[in-house]
């Protein structure tokens, strides 16, 4: 009987669990969080009129790192209370698909905004939104492939609206003003508080990443 | 060499096909048949007999239900399937312990 027999099947039972593994770990309190900080982000840039390019950018791109540190944070603190591996195969995998769109997006957000040194109007700052809405729909969609199927969806929900939006802005109603915090605050704030409400009632309490 | 941990390995899942079933279903609370087919790298039909085979000893459980009005077939491990698919991977480590140089 030989032994490297075992060692190559425990060696493609290993491989088959990670393939079949789907990260879904405190996806409802990091979604919960992402919700709540961009509803408090879109108040803030409305109450102190944080309108200008800069203020606009330099506002979200503040609040996306911290929420990508929150949910970081919340992932870690559930994998220790769990005892399990933090960066385990399926968290890495979400994390690369999740990480091309993502550092996409923020580069175009930051270079624009500081490239754009004064104030190039509302109508940039809601091009600005769409085209943030069109990558964190990519990534969401990429990462989808390695979680729960609803994510996927909700990947398309961001790209199909804000095509839509887009749309309908070159198209239909080029000269309507749309305050973009708002815009902010109902896709980044609203629809992760949505979904996270979704996710927080119907999610088995069996986490496993 | 001590044979006994061989002569223990549960036949049904100590088979390639139904071994990758078992490990796919080991990691995921449930997976579609269509998932199962495609992790696998099986025919509907291959897929269909193992499940079938996995399903009469208990170690599977099939839900049939609809999605978007087309007919969905879930699968997923019973606490028994589980049960001996953690049996089987721990005969496995005791072999390779066994035959591990000091």
């Amino acid at each position: 009987m030989d032994p490297n027999w075992a060692v190559e099947n425990l060696q493609t039972i290993r491989t088959l669990m990670e393939r079949s593994a789907v990260y879904r770990r405190a996806l409802a309190p990091i979604m919960l969080f992402a919700g709540i900080a961009g509803v408090t982000a879109a108040a803030v840039g409305i109450i102190f009129r944080l309108d200008s390019s800069r203020a606009f950018g330099t506002l979200w791109l503040v609040t996306a790192v911290m929420v990508i540190l929150g949910a970081f944070l919340i992932a870690r603190r559930q994998a220790i209370r769990d005892q399990e591996v933090f960066w385990s195969p399926p968290t890495r995998r979400v994390a690369q698909a999740l990480l091309p769109p993502l550092t996409a997006g923020m580069f175009v957000g930051a270079a624009t905004v500081y490239v754009l040194k004064g104030d190039a109007g509302g109508g940039f700052n809601l091009l600005l939104t769409l085209v943030w809405l069109l990558f964190y729909g990519c990534s969401l969609h990429a990462a989808g492939f390695f979680m729960p199927r609803g994510i996927r969806w909700f990947g398309w929900i961001y790209i199909g609206l804000a095509c839509a939006i887009l749309g309908f802005l070159a198209v239909v109603q080029p000269a309507v003003e749309i305050n973009a915090h708002w815009l902010m605050g109902f896709f980044f704030g609203v629809l992760h508080l949505a979904y996270g409400a979704y996710l927080y009632l119907t999610e088995k309490r069996n986490p496993v990443a | 060499m001590n044979p006994e941990p061989f002569l223990k390995l549960d036949r049904l899942i100590h088979e390639k096909g139904r071994l990758a079933i078992m490990s796919l279903l080991a990691a995921a609370p449930e997976l579609t048949f269509t998932e199962l087919r495609d992790a696998a790298g099986m025919t509907d039909g291959n897929l269909t007999t193992h499940i079938r085979a996995l399903q009469l000893e208990g170690y599977v459980s099939v839900a049939k239900s609809y999605q978007n009005n087309r007919p969905l077939t879930t699968c997923s491990l019973t606490a028994v399937g589980r049960k001996a698919f953690a049996e089987y991977i721990n005969l496995l480590e005791k072999i390779v312990r066994q035959h591990k140089p000091p």
